[in-house]
C-alpha cells in the first residue's frame, strides 16, 4: 500500500511540473494547449542528445554520480535541455499561437493539436520508435520499510532524487511567483489583463515569461520521466490526459493546485495498476477528470475570474 | 503648456468599420477637473478608453502634456503620467488590498514604501485594511482602492470610467470629495460620468458628448443653469444644434 | 489500355469510398463545430465506436469475443448511430455547461479511453487484433470484385446525400435558427439559460451520431478494423478537411474531406517515390509532419476556408 503510494508520488511528480506549465498558459495565455505534452518528450530527448554529445567530449561525465544512475553529463544535458525547450516554446508561441491570437481561443486549440502532431512525429522521425535511456546502469532500490509494515516501501535513489528536485523546483517557482515583480505581473495578468495593462504590465512580456517557464519545467519534467522510467516519442501525448486532469483538479491558475492535482492523478494512476492492471493506467486520468468535472469543475483551488 | 491633455479630432472603434468616437476633440487644462457627459451609447467610455491605449485609434491624435500619445501602447500610459480607472472590474479581486497597491509600485519599478505610503496617508481606510483580499471590499472601498492604485504611478492626468457607477449617494460624495483631494494635491482629473448632477458639483468644466462627438463645452455653473442639457439628457438629441434660449 | 483503366477505376473507386466515409463524419464534426460552435477533439473515439458496434453486432460469432449477433448491415449501422449517439449525451450532458476547453480536453479523453479499451479489452473488442471478417454488404450477389466496390460507393455516395440533405434541412429548420441566434450571440444565449444546453446538447449528439455512421461505413467497407484505424492523427485529419474546407458550410466541409484526403494519399505517394525502401518507416511520420504544416498555414493565411463563412465563431480574448 505504502509502494502504491509512493510510486504514485514520483508520477505524479512528473505530471506536476508538466501541469504547472499548462496550467500557466491555460490562465495566462487563455487557451488549452494540446501541444504542451510534447515539450515534455522534446525535452527529454533534447537532453539525451546534449548528454551523449557531452559524454563523447568526456567520457567521465556519464560516470554516475554517487548512488544515482546519471553523471555529471546528464545534469548539465538537463540544463541546456531547459534552455532549449523553452526556446522551443517560445518559437511555437511566435510562428504559430502569436499570429492566430486574435481569431480566439479554439483555433489556438486546433493549432496547437496540429502542432503536437507535428512536433510528435519530428520527434519520432528523428529517433526512432524504439524507447531509450539515459543509462544503463540498474538501480537497486533502497528498502526503507519490511514488507511487513504496510507492504513494505522500497524507493530508487533516482527516484528519491525526481521527488526532492520536484519540491525545490516548485518552492523556487512559488517564491518567484510570489515576490518578484515579474511573477506578481504574470499573476495579476491572469486574473485581470485588462487591468494589469493600465497598471503598466507589458503583456508581452508576461506571455513571453509564461513560455519560457513552461518549457522550461517541461524540460524538467521530461527528464525526470527517462530518469525514473524512458524515453519514447509519444511520451508527450501520453501524458497530456493525466496534465489537462491535474491542471483541472487543480484549478486553472494555481500553482499549488497543479501540483496537488499531478500528485492525487499520479496516486490515482499508481492505484489503478494493482486493481485493474497496468494497461488501463491511462484510464484513471480519465477518471479523474470525469469526477471533478462532475463534482467541482472550478477544481481544488480555482482562481475566481 | 496649459494643456493637460489634448484630443484632436479623434476616431475610435473596437472595429475598423464601426467607429462609435467620431471626430471627437477636447482640450482638458491642468489642475482641473474635467467631466464627460452624455447619454448612453454616445462614447464617453470609448473615448477615454481610446485614449488610454485600449481602444484602437482610427485617425486623430492625443498629446498628453505636450507629448503624443496616440499610439503608446496601454501598458506604457503610466509610464507616461497618465493613470486610468476602469469603471468594473478594476481592481485586482484575489490580491489584498496592500498587494494590489505594492503590485503598482513594483510595475513602475520604484520605491515601495516610497509610492504606497503617501497613498495610505490619503486612504487611511485602505491602510486599515490592507491585509484583506480586495474582493471582501465593500463598493465605495473597492473604487477608493481603484483610485489608490492609479495614483501610485504618481500621474499628472487621472482618467475615470464612471466612478459613481453602482454606489449610493453618500458613497458618491466619499469618493467624489476624494477626487477633490487629488486634484489639489496637483494631478489634473478626468471622468466619465452618467450622473450628471454629482459631476458637475465636482467638476471645473464638462463636455456633452453625443454620438461620438462634443456638442457642447462649458464651465459646470454654466450647464447647471442650461435647458439644453436637459433636453440632451432626456434623450431628444438629433445632433442637430439646440435652440437658443430665450434671454 | 483495358487492364490500366481497371485499375484506375478500382483504385478511384477505394478513393472515394473513404473520402465519402469521411466526408461524412466531417458533416457531423462541421455541425458541432461549424453551426453550434462544440470543439470535439475527439472525433476518432466516436467514429471508433460506430465501427466497433456495427462490427460487433454484425459479425458471426467469434470464439472469445462478445458480440457477433450477426445482424444485417443496415441494423448495425442503425445500432452504431445510436451508440455513438448515447456517447454524445454523456460527454456533452457532462462538459457543455462548462468552459469550451472542457468539452475539447474531456472529448480529447473519450478517445483516449477508447483507444485503451479497443487495444486491451480483447472480450469486448479482439484487442490488437481488432475486428475481422466484417460482413460487407451486397455481397451475396455481387462478389468481391470492382462491381462491390462500385455498388458499395454508390450506396455511400447515397447515404452521404441523405446526411447532407436531412443536415440542411435541420439548420435551415426552426431548431436550425435558434443554433444559430445562440451562436451569433452567446451572451444573449446564456441568459436563454435551459434552452440554449438543450439546443447545444441536441446538436452535438446528432453530430456524434453521424460520425458514427461514418466509422460504421467504413468497417463494413473494409472489412477489417484495429485500433490503431482510429488513433489522434485521423481526428487531425477530420478537422484539417473541415478547417481547409471551410467550416459552416456543408458543402465546404464534403469539399475539403476529398481535398484533404487527396492531399494526404498524394503526399504519401510522393513521399514513398521519394525514399528508398530502407527509409520507408522513419520517413511515414514526415507525411503527418506535412499536414500539420498545411493547417497551421490555412489557419493563418486564410482562416476561413475555401467556402467558409467570413466570421468564424470565436470568443475574441483581449490579453
Amino acid at each position: 500500500m505504502l509502494q502504491i503510494i509512493a510510486d504514485g508520488l514520483i508520477i505524479g511528480s512528473v505530471i506536476s511540473l508538466g501541469a504547472i506549465g499548462l496550467s500557466m498558459t491555460l490562465s495566462i495565455v487563455r487557451f488549452s494547449n494540446f501541444s504542451h505534452g510534447e515539450l515534455l518528450g522534446w525535452g527529454a530527448y533534447l537532453a539525451l542528445t546534449a548528454a551523449t554529445g557531452l559524454t563523447s567530449m568526456n567520457a567521465g561525465l556519464a560516470a554516475p554520480i554517487g548512488p544515482f544512475s546519471f553523471g555529471w553529463g546528464l545534469l548539465a544535458a538537463g540544463v541546456v535541455a531547459c534552455g532549449l525547450t523553452a526556446l522551443l516554446a517560445l518559437a511555437l508561441d511566435t510562428l504559430l499561437f502569436k499570429r492566430l491570437r486574435k481569431q480566439g481561443a479554439i483555433t489556438l486549440v486546433i493549432a496547437s493539436f496540429g502542432a503536437a502532431l507535428a512536433l510528435r512525429n519530428l520527434l519520432l522521425f528523428w529517433q526512432g520508435g524504439v524507447p531509450q535511456y539515459y543509462s544503463q546502469n540498474l538501480q537497486i532500490a533502497i528498502p526503507l520499510l519490511p514488507r511487513s509494515v504496510w507492504g513494505g516501501l522500497r524507493v530508487t535513489p533516482d527516484q528519491l532524487f525526481v521527488l526532492t528536485l520536484t519540491l525545490v523546483t516548485v518552492t523556487g517557482l512559488h517564491l518567484f511567483l510570489r515576490h518578484s515583480t515579474l511573477g506578481r505581473s504574470m499573476r495579476a495578468t491572469a486574473i485581470n489583463p485588462g487591468l494589469a495593462r493600465v497598471t503598466g504590465i507589458d503583456p508581452e512580456r508576461v506571455l513571453r515569461a509564461t513560455w519560457l517557464i513552461g518549457g522550461v519545467l517541461a524540460a524538467v519534467a521530461g527528464v525526470f520521466a527517462g530518469i525514473t522510467v524512458q524515453l519514447r516519442p509519444t511520451m508527450g501525448v501520453e501524458l497530456l490526459l493525466p496534465l489537462f486532469a491535474a491542471v483541472i483538479l487543480g484549478g486553472i491558475g494555481s500553482i499549488w493546485g497543479a501540483v496537488l492535482g499531478g500528485l492525487i492523478v499520479g496516486l490515482a494512476e499508481s492505484a489503478s495498476v494493482s486493481v485493474v492492471g497496468a494497461e488501463y493506467r491511462a484510464a484513471a486520468a480519465f477518471v479523474v477528470l470525469i469526477a471533478i468535472l462532475m463534482v467541482r469543475p472550478n477544481g481544488l483551488f480555482g482562481e475566481k475570474r | 503648456m496649459n494643456l493637460a491633455l489634448e484630443i484632436v479630432d479623434l476616431q475610435a472603434g473596437y472595429e475598423p468599420g464601426l467607429l462609435i468616437v467620431r471626430g471627437a476633440s477636447l482640450q482638458i487644462q491642468k489642475g482641473e477637473i474635467f467631466a464627460i457627459l452624455g447619454p448612453n451609447g454616445a462614447g464617453k467610455s470609448s473615448l477615454v478608453k481610446a485614449v488610454a491605449g485600449l481602444v484602437p485609434i482610427a485617425s486623430g491624435r492625443n498629446i498628453l502634456d505636450g507629448r503624443d500619445i496616440t499610439k503608446t501602447p496601454a501598458h506604457q500610459m503610466v509610464f507616461n503620467g497618465l493613470a486610468f480607472v476602469p469603471q468594473t472590474e478594476n481592481v485586482f479581486v484575489n490580491l489584498s488590498v496592500a498587494e494590489n497597491l505594492e503590485l503598482a509600485a513594483s510595475v513602475m519599478k520604484a520605491n515601495r514604501r516610497e509610492r504606497v505610503d503617501p497613498v495610505y496617508a490619503m486612504f487611511p481606510d485602505l491602510h486599515r485594511q490592507r491585509g484583506l483580499p480586495a474582493g471582501q471590499l465593500s463598493g465605495g472601498q473597492r473604487q477608493m482602492l481603484a483610485v489608490a492604485r492609479a495614483l501610485i504611478a504618481r500621474p499628472s492626468l487621472l482618467i475615470l470610467d464612471e466612478p459613481s457607477a453602482g454606489l449610493s449617494p453618500k458613497l458618491v460624495d466619499q469618493v467624489f470629495s476624494k477626487l477633490r483631494e487629488v486634484r489639489d494635491s496637483g494631478v489634473t482629473v478626468l471622468l466619465v460620468e452618467q450622473n450628471v448632477k454629482a459631476a458637475l458639483a465636482l467638476a471645473d468644466r464638462a463636455a456633452v458628448l453625443v454620438e461620438g462627438k462634443e456638442r457642447i463645452v462649458a464651465t459646470s455653473a454654466a450647464l447647471l443653469a442650461d435647458e439644453r442639457i436637459a433636453a440632451l439628457y432626456l434623450g431628444r438629441h438629433t445632433g442637430r444644434q439646440p435652440r437658443k434660449e430665450p434671454s | 489500355m483495358m487492364p490500366d483503366f481497371m485499375g484506375w477505376l478500382s483504385y478511384g473507386s477505394f478513393f472515394l469510398v473513404f473520402a465519402s466515409a469521411y466526408a461524412i463524419v466531417v458533416l457531423g464534426l462541421n455541425l458541432q463545430w461549424g453551426f453550434t460552435g462544440l470543439f470535439n477533439v475527439g472525433v476518432a473515439g466516436f467514429v471508433a465506436i460506430g465501427a466497433y458496434t456495427s462490427a460487433l453486432l454484425t459479425t458471426p460469432e467469434t470464439a472469445g469475443r462478445l458480440g457477433g449477433l450477426g445482424w444485417p448491415v443496415a441494423a448495425g449501422m442503425l445500432a452504431a448511430m445510436g451508440v455513438a449517439g448515447l456517447v454524445g449525451l454523456f460527454v456533452g450532458a457532462l462538459a457543455l455547461r462548462l468552459r469550451q476547453d472542457y468539452l475539447a480536453i474531456t472529448t480529447f479523453g473519450i478517445a483516449v479511453t477508447i483507444q485503451l479499451v479497443a487495444n486491451n479489452a480483447k472480450g469486448l473488442t479482439g484487442g490488437p487484433f481488432g475486428v475481422q471478417f466484417i460482413p460487407k454488404p451486397m455481397q451475396a450477389w455481387l462478389g468481391t470484385g470492382l462491381p462491390w466496390t462500385i455498388a458499395y460507393l454508390l450506396m455511400t455516395l447515397a447515404l452521404l446525400a441523405v446526411v447532407y440533405i436531412a443536415l440542411e434541412k435541420l439548420v435551415k429548420s426552426p431548431w436550425g435558427r435558434v443554433l444559430r441566434a445562440i451562436r451569433e450571440d452567446e451572451d444573449a444565449a446564456a441568459s436563454l439559460g435551459k434552452r440554449c444546453f438543450k439546443v447545444r446538447l441536441q446538436s452535438f449528439v446528432i453530430g456524434s451520431m453521424v460520425m458514427g455512421l461514418g466509422g460504421a461505413v467504413y468497417a463494413h467497407f473494409v472489412g477489417y478494423i484495429a485500433p490503431e484505424d482510429f488513433l489522434p492523427i485521423l481526428t487531425f485529419q477530420l478537422w484539417a478537411m473541415l478547417i481547409v474546407g471551410g467550416s459552416g458550410n456543408n458543402r465546404g466541409a464534403i469539399a475539403g474531406a476529398f481535398l484533404v484526403w487527396g492531399f494526404w494519399t498524394a503526399a504519401g505517394g510522393l513521399l514513398r517515390g521519394l525514399v528508398s525502401q530502407a527509409d520507408q518507416a522513419r520517413a511515414a511520420p514526415l507525411q503527418v509532419v506535412l499536414i500539420g504544416v498545411l493547417i497551421a498555414l490555412m489557419l493563418v493565411m486564410r482562416p476561413r476556408g475555401l467556402m467558409g463563412e467570413a466570421v468564424a465563431v470565436s470568443k475574441v480574448n483581449k490579453v
